[in-house]
């Protein structure tokens, strides 16, 4: 990655050499006004790489898929759940008892609803009327798909496998997006930390980025997991927060020094801003740019290991739906090929989205790459 | 070239002292068997084999033989709450303690210089010099003791014990043996080097034999044991050795400055990772070294199948695909790898396990196992490839390569694909840490007995050393693949070699 990527910043040194001439006046506010003519096109990246990022086809394909897929996330409820979405029971009306779950409802379900239902009771079930940890009985042990009530098919517990993939989607992005808040945010902060502090913070880092790259995270997060006493999914998600930061560390401290090297900050230390103000209004801003590529390459790392462990780790303690999972059971169903197909579809489907928009985020906001997509539109 | 070479290696020191640190902590994460004071042995012996009764990184003051025994000594002196454990410890400590708490015997009232006599007194049975029962009479005991001292204190030297041992194992007889038996724990140094030193299977039965007896623990060899036996049994003792042995021996001058540092849970963590011996495995009791020598080609023999078969696909499928910008061949390689980059190996895997079912596959099922792998590799190095190549192509000496009229094949072989590998050459080394993750899933999808197989059995059954084991291995496997890679690199083009001796980092920026 080279240290020079703005190449086009003249623009506010120009502004204030001649601000320093005596016959000031007009002719400085000419030269601002024609300067900024000048600069408009550049000063403004973000503004650029955001037209760039719409632009790409391939973006708001990835960035149409993870709306659907976040739309199946958060209405997972009402896809697949046990209790229905509202319903008059006993003669009280709940409203979303699939989400808040009341202690009035606990034991019924939308099958035992529909049995005993009272004069004037009524229910609104969801699509799929199971949720994704009931196990089923002997009979519901591993259906194919398009059977009554299983669009696609149950698992070796005989389990939904539609409320499985729908509320493994919950659990696949809502992961994902935390563990990768929290990478992105000790990424910009140690990575800032390095390139402004400098001297032996910044050799210090540099060791721990060098360390810890050094780490399969997979195999870190099966040890960790097996190390730590009650492994939760929290265990997950700090353990690949913790390892992963250094790739986009390493990115913002290469910012923040090029940033540090310009002839704005130059002048804004000249002005007399504070140490914090040069970074934060002047240096970090340019980080955030490889903090977005990274965030979103970050969900797809997430996702991609939380599905590989729980596929690794099948038939360990934890009640989450998960699609690895469902495609660990697999293993030892040889004709079960709906356990892997559809979760495993689901996965592909998250990963792909999740790329797309990466690499179109990465090439709008990689001058260097611009180049390369400009020349592929003009030629066509 | 070979400074370049050396300044790379020495740069890795820092980087692995870090990652040691990190998988320290790591090591922490796992839980405490439980804390000492607890009536149970077993669980006292849990928290020491981890070393949780030593301090984290520096411990200001070591124990050793002798500040345990005189520790010892002042609660049976005077007689508090805790001298029913002391006396227990002062047997346990045994003839080693003898030294340093005979002559202090001397100068103590006559009612603790009994109880410690007496607390004594099974050491006295274990060396068969009496039988316990005949001092339990304080006074008895006392005078035993003392005269025991003036006769034997002599025989207290490292170098009469050394000497002691050496015959043993050279022409040993029941004699000689029981001389051992009367040095008690004082022997054990020198027993267990000579274990190390012998393979003769008298010898390591008679050593065997004192050392069990002194410690009233671990494993007896019998003479016509196998060797596969020995070994183990040697390695028993040491891993034992490793956890127990300032309660023998006494630390001085320099050895205690030492203890300082090593004498601590880093320390020594650290000592055992360094010297490979990585202790013994909770599921079946062999060392975890030799368990790791065992399997581990299998799985690098996998990584660096799949590393070759990729590298054989990537580059050309790379180098085409920038060649013919634009073109069908960029567009439809471009789409198939892009999905298969976003597909994870162990979906891949499984799939192709399906496909196989009760096909024979010939080479079986490594074949699979490193096809499985290199899907995943070959999509990230041809589209690494591609870039590089595109950045290339662009660049002046290739148009004036065209422009001397040569064949546009020799053009892109020789003068683009050439520079456009060695981007490709650094990059391959960040992707070991993927490839070898990979390689754990595809061996627990195929079967393949290799270390990521075993790992999958270590963490159903709580293994820790074997865990812990496996993360530092792969992590010094992926630190030197990096170093091999740079080191190549810098072969390959002069200018990084600059770029390392001017930036003093590595590959920091």
């Amino acid at each position: 990655m080279s240290d020079d990527r703005f190449p086009h910043e003249p623009s506010v040194a120009i502004d204030l050499s001649r601000r320093k001439e005596p016959s000031a006046g007009r002719g400085v506010r000419a030269s601002l006004v024609e300067v900024r003519h000048v600069a408009a096109p550049y000063v403004t990246m973000t503004r650029i790489a955001l037209a760039q990022l719409l632009r790409s086809r391939l973006a708001r394909a990835g960035a149409l898929m993870l709306a659907c897929l976040a739309l199946v996330a958060i209405f997972a409820d009402v896809l697949a759940s046990d209790l229905p979405v509202a319903c008059r029971w006993r003669g009280a009306v709940y409203l979303l008892p699939n989400v808040t779950h009341p202690a009035a409802l606990s034991g019924v379900d939308c099958a035992a609803m529909r049995r005993d239902r009272g004069p004037g009771d009524w229910l609104l079930a969801p699509l799929v009327t199971r949720g994704p940890t009931e196990a089923g009985d002997d009979v519901e042990v591993l259906l194919p798909p398009l059977s009554s009530g299983h669009p696609l098919g149950t698992d070796s517990l005989g389990r939904d496998l539609f409320a499985r993939v729908v509320h493994g989607t919950r659990t696949a992005l809502g992961l994902g997006l935390l563990a990768s808040l929290a990478l992105v945010a000790i990424g910009v902060a140690v990575g800032a930390l390095a390139g402004f502090v400098g001297g032996p913070i910044d050799a210090l880092v540099a060791r721990a980025v060098e360390s810890l790259s050094a780490i399969p995270t997979l195999v870190l997060v099966l040890v960790v997991g097996a190390l730590v006493p009650h492994p939760t999914t929290a265990t997950l998600l700090w353990t690949i927060a913790l390892t992963r930061w250094t790739e986009l560390a390493r990115l913002v401290r290469a910012e923040v020094l090029s940033a540090l090297g310009t002839d704005y900050v130059t002048a804004a230390r000249a002005l007399g801003a504070s140490p914090g103000r040069v970074l934060l209004r002047h240096a970090l801003p340019n980080a955030i740019g490889p903090a977005l590529v990274a965030a979103a390459f970050g969900v797809a790392s997430v996702v991609l290991i939380e599905a590989a462990v729980d596929f690794l780790r099948v038939g360990s303690p934890d009640t989450m739906a998960s699609w690895g999972e469902a495609m660990g059971e697999a293993r030892s169903h040889a004709e079960a090929w709906w356990l892997v197909a559809f979760p495993g579809a689901a996965l592909l489907t998250t990963l792909v989205a999740l790329n797309l928009v990466g690499e179109a985020a990465r090439d709008a906001l990689d001058p260097k790459l611009r180049g390369v997509g400009a020349e592929m539109g003009t030629g066509g | 070239m070979l400074r370049y070479a050396l300044r790379r290696v020495l740069w890795a020191i820092p980087t692995l002292l870090a990652t040691s640190l990190v998988l320290f902590f790591v090591t922490t994460l796992a839980p405490d068997p439980g804390s000492p004071g607890t009536d149970d042995p077993l669980v006292e012996e849990a928290h020491r084999a981890r070393f949780l009764d030593l301090p984290r990184f520096v411990n200001a003051n070591p124990q050793d033989v002798r500040s345990r025994t005189l520790e010892a000594l002042g609660h049976l002196a005077s007689g508090d709450g805790r001298h029913e454990a002391a006396a227990r410890e002062l047997a346990r400590l045994g003839g080693a303690a003898l030294p340093y708490a005979l002559p202090q015997v001397e100068s103590l009232p006559p009612d603790a210089r009994g109880r410690v006599a007496v607390a004594l007194a099974p050491v006295a049975e274990r060396m068969g010099l009496a039988q316990a029962d005949e001092l339990r009479r304080p006074g008895a005991a006392a005078l035993f003791w003392s005269r025991f001292w003036d006769d034997r204190a002599l025989d207290f030297t490292s170098t009469a014990v050394d000497r002691a041992v050496g015959r043993l194992v050279e022409h040993g007889s029941d004699l000689r043996e029981n001389d051992l038996l009367s040095l008690d724990t004082f022997a054990l140094p020198e027993i267990i080097v000579a274990m190390a030193g012998t393979t003769d299977g008298v010898a390591l039965e008679r050593l065997t034999r004192i050392a069990s007896h002194v410690t009233e623990r671990g494993p007896v060899l019998a003479a016509d044991a196998t060797r596969e036996q020995a070994r183990r049994a040697v390695a028993d003792w040491q891993e034992w050795w490793f956890v127990h042995e300032t309660d023998f021996v006494a630390l001085d001058g320099a050895a205690r400055a030492v203890a300082v540092v090593t004498e601590t849970r880093y320390g020594k963590w650290m000592k055992r990772a360094a010297s490979g011996e990585l202790g013994v495995s909770a599921i079946d009791g062999e060392p975890i070294a030799e368990k790791l020598r065992a399997r581990a080609p299998i799985t690098l023999l996998v990584c660096a199948l799949a590393m070759l078969l990729s590298w054989a696909l990537a580059v050309p499928i790379g180098a085409l695909g920038a060649w013919r910008q634009g073109r069908a061949f960029d567009l439809a390689s471009g789409a198939v790898l892009f999905v298969l980059y976003a597909t994870p190996t162990f979906a891949v895997a499984e799939v192709l396990r399906r496909l196989t079912v009760g096909q024979a596959v010939s080479g079986g099922r490594v074949t699979l196992a490193v096809a499985a792998l290199a899907v995943g590799s070959v999509a990230t190095l041809s589209r690494w490839q591609r870039a590089a190549m595109l950045d290339v192509v662009r660049q002046d000496f290739v148009r004036t390569a065209h422009a001397k009229g040569l064949s546009a094949w020799r053009v892109a072989v020789v003068h683009a694909l050439r520079n456009a590998l060695m981007p490709t050459v650094t990059l391959a080394g960040l992707h070991l840490p993927v490839l070898l993750g990979g390689a754990f899933v595809v061996e627990e999808v195929f079967g393949l007995p290799g270390v990521g197989f075993e790992t999958l059995r270590a963490i159903e059954a709580h293994d820790a050393a074997w865990l812990m084991a496996v993360v530092l291995a792969s992590a010094v496997a992926v630190t030197l693949g990096l170093v091999a890679s740079d080191v190549a690199y810098g072969a390959l083009d002069p200018r990084v070699r600059e770029e390392l001796a001017r930036r003093q980092g590595g590959r920091t920026a």
